[in-house]
């Protein structure tokens, strides 16, 4: 339940920032007056440990902040800005009376709405590198054309769809540009709602008090990825969660999943759970029972939706539950603060609430009719940019347990190795691959020589650039794609090529995959007539798996750089199988 | 529940009920602003579960003057 706008008001006054360990900037643009958000973010902001400073522009001067180089706004420097303009604002007198005019005129308005909010956005990038949120148009239920607005040319709801569609268009390109569905915003909570003729006249208020927080929570959507805080892996309990009953007590047959009406609860909220899988969330369970009853019913009753393939670590035994999940965290290589826990045991819901309070612990409802409506509340696993990868990462880190078990089973390395049929695919940046490449040096931490940082328009201004090579790795096996999960930055010099950036992403590390990459670029320099490869290892506290790398190699050390003379050998690791992709 | 209207109007001007009395207004309180006042209403309207009209609203310049638009929509208080 979302609280009342005056007690976010009085909790504003009440703030401790000693306990937040993040900070952001919020800028508030609005054409209407939007008394009591800014409190609201604060204090959600402060709940997460966040330390929100906000600037709340002047009455309807959207235009001035954004369009004056020197104004206040640009001056405080956000980090994140929402520019809310209400439709009556933006169609002036025209929302009144739309059918004044003929068809043609309102397509030129419409056109020239367009070009308005194309500008603000263009000036608004050229003048600060916030992120700007901007608010979409709702569309309102009324029209003056009464049931025929429907059959109308071009028509006023057309009108405002069109802008819509429009905007979406112009930030769809805009790397630091979002559109917030506020049409959205309204049909969920109703116009009538949200929108109190008595607060518009009184005070110019057009998001009606009630609605504040529910506002401002699909912001602080916004505001949780940009400082890490999405979560990235759902824990599921299994009896009463997944499904009705107890597997030890009620047996195969007697769970409710499907059929019932209590049934039909478990298997909607299995498909919207499979929903996210299928966007990148990692699911994973953490359940009281014996191992041969619960799996039996994920690989075997007819009405599961979530199967063994699904999952990224399943553990099934008497344990402690926060042991339990610990070892999900360690077993999938995310940290606790990236975890969700849905149990619907309270008990179990509060031990892991004492133990690892960065988890998120849904407070789920005992009714499971509620639970899909619970999670689909849920506004944590939000990214503000999706690679493919991304969304794949629920699959990738499913076949990661295959693989592991498979590595378990095999006596040694080197067998094990030689049966997982690797494949290297080594590709040139391109358009399509800038943005992955630009994640993979922004998050790997372990295995990376110099832990250089580069935002995709520096990666695209590297890939144009003819003194340097932008390269990635693509790795497959058996088990499936891991995607692109190898990068390197290599500095063309006349007589020696500098290795800029070397890095792998941690879940491949060990296969000899780097040792593959490594390969191919010296085969590639000496191709090129180069002689030496030069190469630095920049320590960091996380970085110590790519310690040994270069010397394991052969690089030889002279004074601050690895080196490796390419009159020698270039060995190459013969279980993997490496193919280079040079279409560019 | 309470109808005791200085506890609500204490709270959403987050000041000790013992400073408002029916004399209460914009003037003796400082957090008593425009926006404030029609939290104010807000509250008072979920509360008694009323809707007051614009006209009443803007009429109020004391907590008398919500007492006696209260009294109209049949609204008992405590005192």
């Amino acid at each position: 339940m979302e609280r009342k706008l005056s007690e976010y008001i009085s909790l504003s006054q009440t703030i401790d920032i000693t306990k937040s360990s993040k900070k952001i900037k919020i800028g508030l643009l609005s054409s209407f007056t939007i008394n009591g958000l800014s409190e609201t973010l604060t204090v959600k902001c402060s709940e997460l440990a966040i330390e929100c400073k906000s600037y709340v522009a002047g009455y309807n001067q959207y235009n001035q902040e954004i369009l004056d180089p020197k104004s206040k706004l640009y001056s405080f420097s956000p980090d994140i800005t929402f520019l809310i303009i209400d439709i009556r604002t933006l169609l002036n007198e025209i929302f009144y009376h739309p059918y004044s005019i003929s068809s043609s005129e309102r397509k030129k308005i419409v056109k020239e709405k367009i070009t308005e909010l194309e500008n603000l956005i263009l000036q608004f990038k050229k003048n600060s590198n916030s992120k700007l949120i901007i608010f979409n148009f709702s569309l309102p239920s009324y029209s003056p054309n009464g049931l025929i607005e429907t059959k109308s040319e071009f028509g006023f709801h057309d009108m405002i769809n069109e802008i819509n569609q429009e905007l979406s268009k112009i930030v769809k390109n805009e790397s630091s540009v979002y559109v917030y569905n506020f049409r959205q915003f309204t049909s969920k909570f109703g116009e009538r709602n949200i929108f109190d003729y008595r607060q518009f006249f009184i005070g110019d208020i057009r998001i009606s008090f009630d609605y504040i927080p529910y506002l401002a929570n699909d912001l602080m959507g916004y505001v949780k990825p940009m400082l890490g805080l999405n979560k990235k892996c759902i824990v599921l309990d299994l009896d009463n969660t997944l499904w009705g009953g107890i597997i030890g007590e009620d047996g195969f047959d007697g769970i409710e999943l499907g059929q019932t009406s209590n049934g039909k609860a478990f298997v909607e909220f299995q498909k919207e759970l499979l929903s996210l899988w299928d966007r990148g969330i990692i699911l994973a369970i953490n359940s009281k029972n014996n191992f041969d009853d619960a799996i039996k019913i994920i690989q075997e009753h007819p009405d599961m939706i979530l199967r063994e393939k699904h999952f990224a670590s399943i553990q099934i035994n008497w344990n402690d539950k926060a042991q339990n999940l610990k070892q999900v965290a360690d077993e999938i290589n995310i940290g606790l603060n990236s975890i969700v826990f849905f149990d619907d045991d309270k008990l179990n819901r509060e031990r892991i609430k004492q133990e690892f309070p960065e988890v998120l612990t849904v407070e789920l409802p005992d009714d499971p009719s509620q639970f899909s409506a619970v999670l689909k509340e849920l506004n944590d696993f939000n990214v503000l940019q999706q690679t493919d990868e991304d969304t794949k990462r629920g699959q990738m880190y499913a076949q990661q347990r295959e693989r592991n078990r498979f590595e378990k089973s095999v006596s040694n390395l080197d067998d094990f190795l030689k049966q997982l049929d690797i494949k290297v695919k080594i590709k040139k940046s391109n358009e399509f691959l800038i943005p992955r490449i630009s994640q993979l040096t922004l998050k790997t931490n372990q295995f990376n020589l110099t832990t250089k940082r580069y935002q995709e328009e520096e990666i695209r201004n590297l890939s144009n650039d003819s003194k340097f090579i932008v390269g990635c790795a693509q790795v497959l096996d058996k088990f499936g794609d891991n995607g692109i999960t190898g990068a390197y930055i290599i500095n063309k010099n006349e007589k020696f090529w500098m290795i800029d950036t070397f890095l792998l992403s941690c879940r491949i590390i060990g296969r000899g995959v780097e040792n593959a990459i490594l390969s191919e670029i010296l085969k590639d320099a000496k191709k090129n007539g180069i002689e030496e490869i030069k190469a630095e290892f920049i320590p960091t506290e996380k970085n110590k798996p790519a310690e040994n790398f270069l010397s394991d190699y052969g690089f030889k050390k002279q004074e601050n750089f690895w080196v490796y003379n390419l009159n020698n050998n270039i060995k190459s690791p013969n279980h993997l199988t490496v193919e280079i992709e040079n279409d560019k | 529940m309470t109808n005791n209207i200085y506890a609500i109007v204490a709270k959403v001007f987050s000041i000790p009920e013992s400073q408002v009395n029916d004399q209460s207004s914009p003037e003796n309180i400082d957090s008593w602003d425009s926006f404030n006042g029609l939290i104010l209403v807000d509250e008072l309207e979920n509360h008694f579960n009323i809707k007051f009209s614009i006209s009443e609203i803007i009429d109020v310049k004391t907590v008398s003057d919500i007492k006696r638009h209260l009294k109209n929509h049949n609204v008992t208080l405590d005192d």
